[in-house]
């Protein structure tokens, strides 16, 4: 036994023969051959061989999965897609988290199964980006759909700084959005407020005051974020831009309140105000004056 | 020392131990106004006194308290003055009437030193006023004479003392803006917090369960293992036993050979 326990490839030979189907076998024991396996993925990762590893771990999860326990299979699938990551081999990796989140599913658990497509998205935020979207959105819809938002806090908070990271503001504002309305419905005022309040600056630092300003709109609508701290700074800061006054938007962004933000805005807000005033300005003026001319025009 | 050292000393301690001077009291139980006029000489001296201290005082602040007190004693001493005035004219038993004559003199000399108690104000124009009113101190009106070009100079004191409470508003202003930072971020840690424990009550409830559920099997368990375990002893004695101690020993045995690899 000594000897088996300690050579893998025997092991991983064995267990290979147990599951091939043939004339002398009608039936695979997956049973003994998933063990085998198991043993043999273990002593791979001891000997640090990630690639033999990684499919050992693969082949343990389909027994496991065979054996009807897919709580096990899903653990196996996430040793697996930690590996890969080891590897580099990033279509895998998103692969096998995904199938690791959806036994964790069948397993009727929620948490695991959004915390495995977190763990996936973390691991290929820096290699490809957009499949690490596609993760956290996932994870984020399967923590909404089982009422479970807040847990979702954090997975919010990394897509929408992995969104600024990639420069796409607007999905990032909508991720705090998102962010917002899941701590309305679990009466965290505090979070909504401040992801309101991120929300507001990713626009403003975008240079697209209309869509700050109407975001401003709609969240004061919410009775708490217009009795918050952070509704005062976000006043502040678009009255500032109103006025066009450049060193009034940097005294305004330089409040406490944006200090206990994400790192991520409180970069963006350091960097305020971008481009030009003027013609946030302007543009002001110019609706303005159709409006006032609407309402002299009495014919 | 020289005599008029000690002569000094003893009038000193005189003055001090005064009050427990039965003999010289009890003259004075007789007569009001000696009384009286006794009082208002000890209420004097407090007051010029105090003056001169308020006048040596360098802090500006404890100066202007005690030229207040002072002003504060005058009035006073000018109501209790009034009030001589009536009892100087009273005619009182076993006096001469010299004395009688004295006593009007002797309340226009006290009127004139309650006057001249410098109390940091206008001495002048309080000369002046102390004829009319029982109160000089006070004036609603200021006449002409005073909005004069001197009046609303500023010395150079005053400015000094504006500019240092000018200088300990804004450091007053900086400390208080610090704390109000301080304030923010306890404010902001206490609110991250809050929400923390809100998140993880329900998954202590789920915990909470799961133990439960958990503890409850264990001991069914243990029941029905002890159950089985008596049920086995009852009916074989002691080679059960034997046995299970040789069981014993051998995963001892087994145990140490493992860590001792």
């Amino acid at each position: 036994m000594a000897s088996s326990s300690s050579d893998p490839e025997k092991l991983m030979a064995k267990a290979d023969k147990l599951t091939k189907l043939s004339f002398t076998r009608w039936n695979a024991d997956w049973k003994t051959a998933t063990s085998l396996y198991e043993q043999a993925a273990i002593a791979y990762r001891f000997r640090k061989d990630n690639e033999k590893a990684k499919d050992a771990f693969e082949k343990a999860s389909k027994g496991q999965e065979m054996i009807s326990s897919p709580w096990d299979a899903a653990k196996h699938m996430e040793s697996a897609g930690a590996l890969a990551k080891e590897l580099g081999l990033w279509n895998e990796v998103s692969d096998f988290y995904r199938r690791a989140s959806e036994f964790y599913r069948e397993c009727g658990r929620s948490q695991p199964a959004s915390d495995a497509l977190a763990k996936g998205a973390s691991a290929l935020e820096d290699k490809a980006p957009e499949e690490a979207i596609k993760l956290y959105d996932e994870a984020c819809a399967l923590l909404e759909d089982d009422g479970k938002e807040q847990m979702a806090f954090d997975l919010y908070r990394s897509a929408a700084s992995l969104y600024v990271k990639l420069e796409k503001y607007s999905d990032a504002a909508g991720f705090f959005l998102r962010l917002g309305s899941a701590a309305d419905k679990c009466n965290a005022i505090n979070s909504q407020c401040k992801g309101y309040l991120s929300a507001i600056i990713i626009y403003l630092y975008a240079h697209d005051f209309q869509q700050a300003q109407k975001c401003y709109n709609d969240c004061s609508e919410v009775q708490a974020f217009l009795n918050s701290d952070q509704n005062r700074c976000a006043m502040k800061l678009l009255s500032a831009y109103e006025e066009g006054d450049a060193e009034e938007v940097k005294r305004a962004a330089q409040s406490n309140v944006i200090n206990h933000l994400d790192h991520v805005v409180i970069r963006l807000a350091k960097k305020l105000p971008t481009g030009d005033l003027q013609a946030i300005k302007k543009d002001l003026a110019a609706d303005d004056d159709r409006d006032s001319l609407d309402e002299n025009d009495l014919t | 020392m020289s005599m008029i050292d000690v002569l000094i000393r003893v009038d000193a301690i005189c003055q001090k131990y005064d009050r427990y001077d039965t003999d010289k009291h009890r003259n004075d139980a007789a007569d009001p106004f000696s009384r009286l006029y006794a009082d208002m000489d000890a209420a004097i001296d407090e007051a010029i006194e105090k003056s001169e201290r308020a006048a040596s005082e360098k802090n500006r602040a404890a100066a202007v308290t005690l030229n207040a007190g002072v002003r504060r004693a005058k009035a006073r001493l000018m109501e209790d003055l009034v009030k001589l005035q009536k009892l100087a004219v009273k005619k009182v038993k076993g006096l001469s009437r010299d004395e009688m004559a004295l006593r009007p003199d002797l309340v226009a000399a006290l009127h004139h030193r309650i006057q001249s108690i410098p109390d940091g104000g206008s001495g002048g124009a309080e000369d002046q006023n102390a004829g009319g009113n029982a109160r000089p101190g006070i004036k609603f009106d200021s006449s002409a004479e005073t909005l004069d070009e001197g009046y609303f100079q500023t010395s150079e004191e005053s400015e000094q003392f504006r500019r240092e409470y000018e200088m300990r508003r804004i450091k007053q202003d900086e400390g208080l803006d610090f704390i109000s930072e301080g304030l923010d971020t306890l404010k902001n840690l206490a609110e991250d917090m809050s929400e923390e424990l809100d998140r993880q009550v329900p998954l202590m409830d789920e915990i909470d369960r799961k133990v439960d559920k958990a503890s409850s099997e264990l001991r069914k368990t243990n029941v029905r293992l002890k159950e089985t375990v008596n049920e086995f002893r009852s009916t074989r004695n002691f080679t059960v036993d034997i046995i299970l101690i040789c069981i014993i020993l051998g995963i001892g045995a087994y145990l140490y050979n493992v860590l001792n690899q």
